[in-house]
Protein backbone atom coordinates (compact mmCIF):
# COMPACT_ATOMS: atom_id res chain seq x y z
CA UNK A 1 0.00 0.00 0.00
CA UNK A 2 2.66 2.25 0.88
CA UNK A 3 4.65 1.44 -2.44
CA UNK A 4 1.16 2.52 -4.30
CA UNK A 5 0.84 5.75 -2.67
CA UNK A 6 5.03 6.75 -3.46
CA UNK A 7 4.03 5.30 -6.80
CA UNK A 8 0.83 7.80 -7.11
CA UNK A 9 2.53 10.90 -5.29
CA UNK A 10 5.59 10.50 -8.32
CA UNK A 11 2.81 10.15 -10.91
CA UNK A 12 1.41 13.23 -10.01
CA UNK A 13 4.49 15.19 -9.06
CA UNK A 14 6.24 13.99 -12.95
CA UNK A 15 2.49 15.76 -15.02
CA UNK A 16 3.87 19.07 -13.41
CA UNK A 17 7.77 18.77 -13.07
CA UNK A 18 8.93 17.05 -16.30
CA UNK A 19 7.00 19.63 -19.51
CA UNK A 20 9.30 22.32 -17.34
CA UNK A 21 12.39 21.10 -18.77
CA UNK A 22 12.75 19.69 -22.04
CA UNK A 23 10.07 20.89 -23.40
CA UNK A 24 10.71 24.94 -22.83
CA UNK A 25 13.37 24.50 -24.88
CA UNK A 26 12.12 22.41 -27.56
CA UNK A 27 9.86 25.94 -28.05
CA UNK A 28 11.95 27.49 -30.29
CA UNK A 29 14.18 24.40 -31.37
CA UNK A 30 11.08 24.34 -33.95
CA UNK A 31 12.00 28.01 -34.98
CA UNK A 32 12.63 29.00 -38.15
CA UNK A 33 15.69 31.07 -36.51
CA UNK A 34 17.09 27.68 -34.99
CA UNK A 35 17.15 25.63 -37.63
CA UNK A 36 18.53 27.94 -39.95
CA UNK A 37 21.36 28.88 -37.86
CA UNK A 38 22.33 25.64 -36.46
CA UNK A 39 22.96 24.79 -40.14
CA UNK A 40 26.26 25.90 -41.43
CA UNK A 41 25.16 24.66 -45.34
CA UNK A 42 22.00 26.92 -45.25
CA UNK A 43 24.21 29.53 -43.79
CA UNK A 44 26.93 29.29 -46.47
CA UNK A 45 24.71 29.66 -49.13
CA UNK A 46 22.75 32.49 -47.70
CA UNK A 47 25.83 34.20 -47.19
CA UNK A 48 27.08 33.58 -50.44
CA UNK A 49 24.05 35.23 -51.29
CA UNK A 50 24.31 38.34 -49.34
CA UNK A 51 28.11 39.13 -50.43
CA UNK A 52 26.78 39.10 -54.05
CA UNK A 53 24.45 41.79 -53.42
CA UNK A 54 25.61 43.62 -50.38
CA UNK A 55 27.93 46.03 -50.82
CA UNK A 56 30.94 46.78 -48.71
CA UNK A 57 30.49 48.36 -45.36
CA UNK A 58 33.91 48.99 -44.65
CA UNK A 59 36.03 51.64 -46.59
CA UNK A 60 39.37 50.98 -47.97
CA UNK A 61 40.59 54.22 -47.66
CA UNK A 62 41.24 53.65 -44.15
CA UNK A 63 44.95 53.44 -43.02
CA UNK A 64 47.44 53.49 -40.14
CA UNK A 65 46.48 52.33 -36.43
CA UNK A 66 43.35 53.16 -35.01
CA UNK B 1 42.89 37.27 -34.09
CA UNK B 2 41.55 34.66 -36.62
CA UNK B 3 39.24 36.24 -38.61
CA UNK B 4 35.79 34.19 -39.07
CA UNK B 5 33.96 33.39 -42.29
CA UNK B 6 30.54 35.04 -42.97
CA UNK B 7 28.50 32.02 -42.01
CA UNK B 8 30.91 31.21 -38.60
CA UNK B 9 29.99 34.71 -37.67
CA UNK B 10 26.13 34.15 -37.17
CA UNK B 11 26.22 30.03 -36.93
CA UNK B 12 24.15 29.21 -33.52
CA UNK B 13 25.47 26.57 -31.01
CA UNK B 14 22.52 24.10 -30.78
CA UNK B 15 24.25 23.34 -27.52
CA UNK B 16 22.97 26.53 -26.18
CA UNK B 17 19.47 24.68 -25.35
CA UNK B 18 21.31 22.84 -22.69
CA UNK B 19 21.85 26.88 -21.05
CA UNK B 20 19.43 26.84 -18.34
CA UNK B 21 19.13 30.44 -17.96
CA UNK B 22 19.73 31.66 -21.54
CA UNK B 23 18.76 28.42 -23.40
CA UNK B 24 14.84 29.30 -22.00
CA UNK B 25 14.98 32.12 -24.16
CA UNK B 26 13.54 31.82 -27.75
CA UNK B 27 15.55 33.96 -30.44
CA UNK B 28 13.07 36.49 -31.52
CA UNK B 29 12.28 37.12 -27.80
CA UNK B 30 15.69 39.35 -27.59
CA UNK B 31 15.89 40.19 -31.66
CA UNK B 32 12.56 40.10 -33.42
CA UNK B 33 12.03 39.13 -36.20
CA UNK B 34 9.45 36.57 -37.57
CA UNK B 35 10.37 32.76 -36.10
CA UNK B 36 7.65 30.87 -38.20
CA UNK B 37 8.83 32.42 -41.96
CA UNK B 38 10.66 29.97 -43.63
CA UNK B 39 12.03 32.83 -46.16
CA UNK B 40 14.75 34.16 -44.57
CA UNK B 41 14.37 37.90 -45.77
CA UNK B 42 11.11 38.10 -44.98
CA UNK B 43 12.14 36.73 -41.50
CA UNK B 44 14.62 39.12 -40.69
CA UNK B 45 11.92 42.13 -40.95
CA UNK B 46 12.85 43.93 -37.83
CA UNK B 47 15.28 42.05 -36.36
CA UNK B 48 17.51 44.05 -34.21
CA UNK B 49 21.41 42.87 -34.47
CA UNK B 50 22.74 43.81 -31.26
CA UNK B 51 19.35 44.08 -28.42
CA UNK B 52 21.73 45.64 -25.78
CA UNK B 53 22.73 48.31 -27.42
CA UNK B 54 22.22 51.16 -26.67
CA UNK B 55 19.58 50.00 -23.94
CA UNK B 56 20.32 46.36 -22.95
CA UNK B 57 16.78 46.83 -19.93
CA UNK B 58 14.81 44.39 -22.61
CA UNK B 59 17.52 41.55 -23.05
CA UNK B 60 19.13 41.61 -20.03
CA UNK B 61 17.64 43.54 -17.43
CA UNK B 62 14.60 41.42 -16.01
CA UNK B 63 17.82 39.29 -14.90
CA UNK B 64 20.92 41.22 -14.63
CA UNK B 65 18.88 44.08 -13.42
CA UNK B 66 21.78 45.11 -10.97
CA UNK B 67 24.44 45.64 -13.63
CA UNK B 68 21.54 47.31 -16.13
CA UNK B 69 20.90 49.58 -13.59
CA UNK B 70 24.41 51.39 -14.34
CA UNK B 71 25.09 49.68 -17.92
CA UNK B 72 24.98 53.23 -19.79
CA UNK B 73 26.96 54.83 -18.03
CA UNK B 74 29.84 52.25 -18.58
CA UNK B 75 32.74 54.12 -20.33
CA UNK B 76 32.58 51.26 -22.74
CA UNK B 77 29.06 52.18 -23.40
CA UNK B 78 29.13 55.82 -22.87
CA UNK B 79 32.51 56.71 -24.28
CA UNK B 80 32.01 60.04 -22.57
CA UNK B 81 35.94 60.67 -21.73
CA UNK B 82 35.64 60.84 -25.78
CA UNK B 83 33.09 64.03 -25.96
CA UNK B 84 34.11 65.68 -22.79
CA UNK B 85 38.00 65.77 -24.96
CA UNK B 86 36.69 66.72 -28.04
CA UNK B 87 34.44 69.37 -26.46
CA UNK B 88 37.11 71.22 -24.31
CA UNK B 89 39.19 71.11 -27.96
CA UNK B 90 36.58 71.93 -29.83
CA UNK B 91 35.02 75.48 -27.50
CA UNK B 92 36.03 76.69 -24.00
CA UNK B 93 32.82 75.88 -23.16
CA UNK B 94 32.76 72.77 -24.38
CA UNK B 95 30.20 72.53 -26.43
CA UNK B 96 30.99 70.50 -29.66
CA UNK B 97 29.69 71.92 -33.26
CA UNK B 98 26.69 70.15 -34.79
CA UNK B 99 29.21 68.83 -37.51
CA UNK B 100 32.08 67.11 -35.01
CA UNK B 101 29.04 65.43 -33.78
CA UNK B 102 28.12 64.23 -36.98
CA UNK B 103 31.61 63.45 -37.36
CA UNK B 104 31.97 61.79 -34.07
CA UNK B 105 28.88 59.98 -34.25
CA UNK B 106 30.43 58.41 -37.84
CA UNK B 107 33.51 57.60 -36.50
CA UNK B 108 34.64 57.79 -32.64
CA UNK B 109 30.99 56.47 -31.59
CA UNK B 110 31.85 52.95 -33.42
CA UNK B 111 33.81 51.74 -31.49
CA UNK B 112 31.63 50.91 -28.14
CA UNK B 113 31.04 47.49 -26.97
CA UNK B 114 27.51 46.05 -25.17
CA UNK B 115 26.42 43.18 -23.13
CA UNK B 116 26.27 41.39 -26.11
CA UNK B 117 29.62 42.62 -27.69
CA UNK B 118 31.94 41.41 -24.69
CA UNK B 119 29.78 38.21 -23.82
CA UNK B 120 27.98 37.01 -27.09
CA UNK B 121 29.72 38.26 -29.93
CA UNK B 122 32.73 40.14 -31.44
CA UNK B 123 32.65 43.56 -31.04
CA UNK B 124 31.20 45.39 -34.11
CA UNK B 125 33.49 47.37 -34.82
CA UNK B 126 36.21 44.53 -35.29
CA UNK B 127 33.26 43.12 -37.48
CA UNK B 128 31.44 40.99 -34.96
CA UNK B 129 30.86 37.29 -35.15
CA UNK B 130 29.22 35.13 -31.90
CA UNK B 131 31.98 33.78 -29.72
CA UNK B 132 31.39 29.68 -29.35
CA UNK B 133 28.29 29.86 -31.40
CA UNK B 134 26.52 32.35 -29.58
CA UNK B 135 27.12 30.40 -26.01
CA UNK B 136 26.96 32.88 -23.69
CA UNK B 137 30.23 33.55 -22.12
CA UNK B 138 30.94 34.77 -18.89
CA UNK B 139 34.33 35.96 -19.10
CA UNK B 140 34.77 37.85 -22.50
CA UNK B 141 38.10 36.62 -24.41
CA UNK B 142 40.62 38.09 -24.18
CA UNK B 143 41.93 38.06 -27.98
CA UNK B 144 38.49 37.95 -29.54
CA UNK B 145 36.65 40.68 -27.26
CA UNK B 146 39.49 42.58 -25.43
CA UNK B 147 42.81 43.01 -27.38
CA UNK B 148 40.26 43.06 -30.80
CA UNK B 149 39.04 46.39 -30.03
CA UNK B 150 42.53 47.74 -27.83
CA UNK B 151 44.89 46.29 -30.37
CA UNK B 152 47.48 49.12 -31.68
CA UNK B 153 48.17 49.84 -28.04
CA UNK B 154 47.52 47.25 -25.61
CA UNK B 155 47.72 44.36 -27.70
CA UNK B 156 50.79 44.76 -29.00
CA UNK B 157 52.33 45.95 -25.42
CA UNK B 158 51.12 43.29 -23.43
CA UNK B 159 51.94 40.34 -25.79
CA UNK B 160 55.12 42.15 -26.53
CA UNK B 161 54.55 41.94 -30.40
CA UNK B 162 57.21 45.04 -31.18
CA UNK B 163 60.48 44.08 -31.79
CA UNK B 164 62.72 44.45 -29.12
CA UNK B 165 60.19 44.79 -26.47
CA UNK B 166 58.99 41.57 -24.02
CA UNK B 167 55.64 40.68 -22.89
CA UNK B 168 54.18 42.03 -19.88
CA UNK B 169 54.82 39.71 -16.50
CA UNK B 170 51.53 39.37 -16.37
CA UNK B 171 50.88 37.65 -19.68
CA UNK B 172 54.16 35.70 -18.83
CA UNK B 173 51.96 34.63 -15.76
CA UNK B 174 49.20 33.75 -18.24
CA UNK B 175 46.90 36.48 -16.31
CA UNK B 176 43.82 37.51 -18.42
CA UNK B 177 42.60 41.36 -18.84
CA UNK B 178 39.97 40.13 -16.27
CA UNK B 179 42.21 39.63 -13.20
CA UNK B 180 42.62 43.75 -13.24
CA UNK B 181 39.99 44.76 -15.05
CA UNK B 182 36.97 42.90 -13.16
CA UNK B 183 32.90 43.05 -14.45
CA UNK B 184 32.83 45.81 -11.66
CA UNK B 185 34.93 47.92 -13.22
CA UNK B 186 33.55 47.34 -16.93
CA UNK B 187 30.17 47.29 -16.15
CA UNK B 188 30.40 50.79 -14.68
CA UNK B 189 29.00 51.98 -10.81
CA UNK B 190 26.77 54.69 -11.96
CA UNK B 191 28.84 57.82 -11.46
CA UNK B 192 29.81 59.70 -14.62
CA UNK B 193 33.79 59.71 -15.09
CA UNK B 194 35.87 61.91 -17.53
CA UNK B 195 38.96 59.34 -17.42
CA UNK B 196 39.35 55.77 -16.80
CA UNK B 197 41.46 56.97 -14.58
CA UNK B 198 39.38 58.33 -12.33
CA UNK B 199 37.04 54.82 -12.48
CA UNK B 200 37.00 53.95 -8.70
CA UNK B 201 36.94 50.60 -8.91
CA UNK B 202 39.74 50.58 -11.36
CA UNK B 203 42.82 48.65 -11.15
CA UNK B 204 45.37 49.69 -8.60
CA UNK B 205 48.81 48.13 -8.56
CA UNK B 206 48.90 48.29 -5.03
CA UNK B 207 45.49 45.90 -5.09
CA UNK B 208 48.29 43.32 -5.46
CA UNK B 209 51.46 44.69 -4.96
CA UNK B 210 51.06 45.87 -1.47
CA UNK B 211 53.77 44.65 0.01
CA UNK B 212 56.77 46.82 -1.53
CA UNK B 213 56.67 49.53 1.13
CA UNK B 214 57.23 47.07 3.57
CA UNK B 215 60.18 47.00 5.70
CA UNK B 216 61.04 43.34 4.96
CA UNK B 217 60.57 43.98 0.98
CA UNK B 218 63.37 43.56 -0.96
CA UNK B 219 63.27 46.45 -2.77
CA UNK B 220 61.66 48.73 0.05
CA UNK B 221 64.31 51.67 -0.34
CA UNK B 222 63.57 52.41 -4.11
CA UNK B 223 59.79 52.03 -3.59
CA UNK B 224 59.75 54.50 -0.52
CA UNK B 225 61.96 56.90 -2.07
CA UNK B 226 60.31 57.26 -5.54
CA UNK B 227 56.73 57.05 -3.66
CA UNK B 228 54.33 59.86 -4.79
CA UNK B 229 56.87 60.79 -6.89
CA UNK B 230 56.88 58.93 -9.79
CA UNK B 231 53.92 56.18 -11.30
CA UNK B 232 54.49 52.77 -11.45
CA UNK B 233 54.94 52.91 -15.03
CA UNK B 234 57.67 55.00 -15.12
CA UNK B 235 60.00 52.76 -13.52
CA UNK B 236 58.72 49.06 -14.47
CA UNK B 237 57.21 49.72 -18.39
CA UNK B 238 58.67 49.41 -21.46
CA UNK B 239 58.38 51.58 -24.69
CA UNK B 240 54.91 51.64 -25.88
CA UNK B 241 52.93 52.42 -28.87
CA UNK B 242 52.37 56.33 -29.93
CA UNK B 243 49.71 57.59 -32.54
CA UNK B 244 49.34 60.67 -34.23
CA UNK B 245 47.57 62.59 -36.55
CA UNK B 246 44.10 60.95 -36.80
CA UNK B 247 41.96 62.35 -39.85
CA UNK B 248 38.54 61.19 -40.67
CA UNK B 249 36.20 61.48 -43.31
CA UNK B 250 34.02 59.63 -45.74
CA UNK B 251 34.93 57.84 -49.23
CA UNK B 252 33.17 58.13 -52.38
CA UNK B 253 30.44 55.55 -51.31
CA UNK B 254 29.98 57.17 -47.98
CA UNK B 255 32.04 54.77 -46.25
CA UNK B 256 33.37 56.21 -43.01
CA UNK B 257 37.33 55.84 -42.63
CA UNK B 258 40.50 57.00 -40.42
CA UNK B 259 43.52 57.39 -41.42
CA UNK B 260 46.51 58.20 -38.76
CA UNK B 261 50.12 58.99 -40.40
CA UNK B 262 52.90 57.31 -37.99
CA UNK B 263 52.83 55.47 -35.04
CA UNK B 264 56.17 54.36 -32.99
CA UNK B 265 57.45 52.87 -30.53
CA UNK B 266 58.86 55.60 -27.83
CA UNK B 267 58.87 55.90 -23.39
CA UNK B 268 58.65 59.06 -22.74
CA UNK B 269 58.49 60.16 -18.67
CA UNK B 270 56.59 63.62 -18.58
CA UNK B 271 54.64 65.88 -16.01
CA UNK B 272 51.39 64.67 -14.75
CA UNK B 273 48.33 65.97 -16.41
CA UNK B 274 45.92 64.38 -13.97
CA UNK B 275 47.63 65.11 -10.89
CA UNK B 276 45.05 64.19 -7.73
CA UNK B 277 45.05 62.45 -4.36
CA UNK B 278 44.22 59.34 -6.36
CA UNK B 279 47.52 59.96 -8.97
CA UNK B 280 49.77 62.02 -6.75
CA UNK B 281 52.78 61.78 -8.60
CA UNK B 282 54.65 64.06 -10.47
CA UNK B 283 56.07 61.99 -12.72
CA UNK B 284 54.02 59.75 -14.91
CA UNK B 285 54.35 58.27 -18.45
CA UNK B 286 53.09 60.31 -21.49
CA UNK B 287 51.49 58.77 -24.83
CA UNK B 288 51.40 60.73 -27.94
CA UNK B 289 47.44 60.08 -28.48
CA UNK B 290 46.36 60.25 -32.35
CA UNK B 291 44.36 63.71 -32.21
CA UNK B 292 45.16 66.60 -34.66
CA UNK B 293 44.16 69.90 -35.51
CA UNK B 294 42.70 69.04 -38.35
CA UNK B 295 40.72 65.42 -37.54
CA UNK B 296 37.35 66.90 -38.32
CA UNK B 297 38.44 68.70 -41.09
CA UNK B 298 36.18 66.90 -43.55
CA UNK B 299 33.16 67.81 -41.49
CA UNK B 300 34.32 71.17 -40.10
CA UNK B 301 37.43 73.12 -41.26
CA UNK B 302 39.44 74.27 -38.08
CA UNK B 303 36.66 72.62 -35.90
CA UNK B 304 39.22 72.45 -32.67
CA UNK B 305 40.08 75.62 -32.45
CA UNK B 306 40.18 75.27 -28.68
CA UNK B 307 43.10 72.71 -29.39
CA UNK B 308 45.70 73.87 -26.93
CA UNK B 309 42.98 73.23 -24.28
CA UNK B 310 44.57 69.96 -23.30
CA UNK B 311 48.00 68.41 -24.12
CA UNK B 312 48.68 65.63 -27.19
CA UNK B 313 51.31 63.88 -24.72
CA UNK B 314 48.71 62.34 -22.78
CA UNK B 315 48.40 60.26 -18.92
CA UNK B 316 49.39 57.37 -19.91
CA UNK B 317 49.39 53.17 -18.50
CA UNK B 318 51.31 50.78 -20.96
CA UNK B 319 50.23 47.10 -20.23
CA UNK B 320 53.78 45.73 -20.99
CA UNK B 321 55.29 45.88 -17.29
CA UNK B 322 58.50 44.57 -16.15
CA UNK B 323 60.25 44.19 -13.25
CA UNK B 324 63.45 45.09 -14.82
CA UNK B 325 63.71 47.81 -17.63
CA UNK B 326 65.83 49.88 -19.19
CA UNK B 327 65.29 52.62 -17.01
CA UNK B 328 65.61 51.25 -13.49
CA UNK B 329 68.91 49.05 -14.34
CA UNK B 330 70.45 51.19 -11.90
CA UNK B 331 69.80 55.04 -10.51
CA UNK B 332 71.45 56.94 -13.02
CA UNK B 333 69.53 55.05 -16.34
CA UNK B 334 67.08 56.88 -15.46
CA UNK B 335 68.42 60.24 -13.16
CA UNK B 336 70.14 62.50 -15.96
CA UNK B 337 69.03 60.50 -18.41
CA UNK B 338 67.35 63.36 -20.30
CA UNK B 339 66.62 61.31 -23.40
CA UNK B 340 64.04 59.18 -21.73
CA UNK B 341 62.29 62.83 -20.84
CA UNK B 342 59.94 64.95 -22.78
CA UNK B 343 61.70 67.91 -23.52
CA UNK B 344 60.55 70.55 -25.53
CA UNK B 345 62.97 69.43 -28.61
CA UNK B 346 60.68 66.13 -28.45
CA UNK B 347 57.35 68.00 -29.17
CA UNK B 348 55.81 69.27 -32.86
CA UNK B 349 56.19 72.86 -32.85
CA UNK B 350 52.50 73.03 -33.37
CA UNK B 351 51.74 71.39 -30.12
CA UNK B 352 54.01 72.81 -27.85
CA UNK B 353 51.31 75.09 -26.40
CA UNK B 354 49.09 72.29 -25.57
CA UNK B 355 51.72 70.14 -23.78
CA UNK B 356 53.28 73.28 -22.19
CA UNK B 357 52.08 71.02 -18.75
CA UNK B 358 53.62 68.24 -19.09
CA UNK B 359 57.07 68.70 -21.02
CA UNK B 360 59.83 68.06 -18.39
CA UNK B 361 62.05 71.43 -18.08
CA UNK B 362 65.70 70.70 -17.92
CA UNK B 363 65.51 71.89 -13.75
CA UNK B 364 63.05 69.30 -13.32
CA UNK B 365 64.76 66.49 -14.75
CA UNK B 366 66.12 64.36 -11.13
CA UNK B 367 70.08 65.03 -11.42
CA UNK B 368 72.66 61.92 -11.58
CA UNK B 369 72.89 60.41 -8.04
CA UNK B 370 76.52 58.93 -6.60
CA UNK B 371 75.04 57.02 -4.26
CA UNK B 372 73.11 53.65 -5.01
CA UNK B 373 70.86 51.57 -3.27
CA UNK B 374 72.25 47.69 -2.91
Amino acid sequence: MKCLRVLFVFAVCSVFLIPLGPFASEAYEDTQCFICHTSAKQLIDITREIAKTRPAVTSTETEGEG
Amino acid sequence: MEPLAPHEKILVDSAIVDDENHGLIACHECHGGNPDDPNWKTAHKGVVKDPTYPDATAACGDCHDEINEHYTKSLHVSLSPYKLMIGKRANPNGKIPHEVVEGMDNHCAQCHSSCGQCHISRPTSVEGGFLEGHLFQKKPPMQEVCTACHGSRVQKEYFGEHEGTKPSVHRQKYMKCEKCHTGEEMHGDGKEYANRYEVENGPKCLDCHEEIYDKDADTVVTHRIHKDKASCHVCHSQPYNNCSACHVGKDKQGLAYYKTKESWFDFKIGLNPLRSDKRPEQFVTLRHNPVDRGTFDFYMKDALNNFDALPTWKLATPHNIQRKTQQNESCNACHGNASIFLQEKDVEEAERDANKGVIVPDNLIPRKQKWQPK
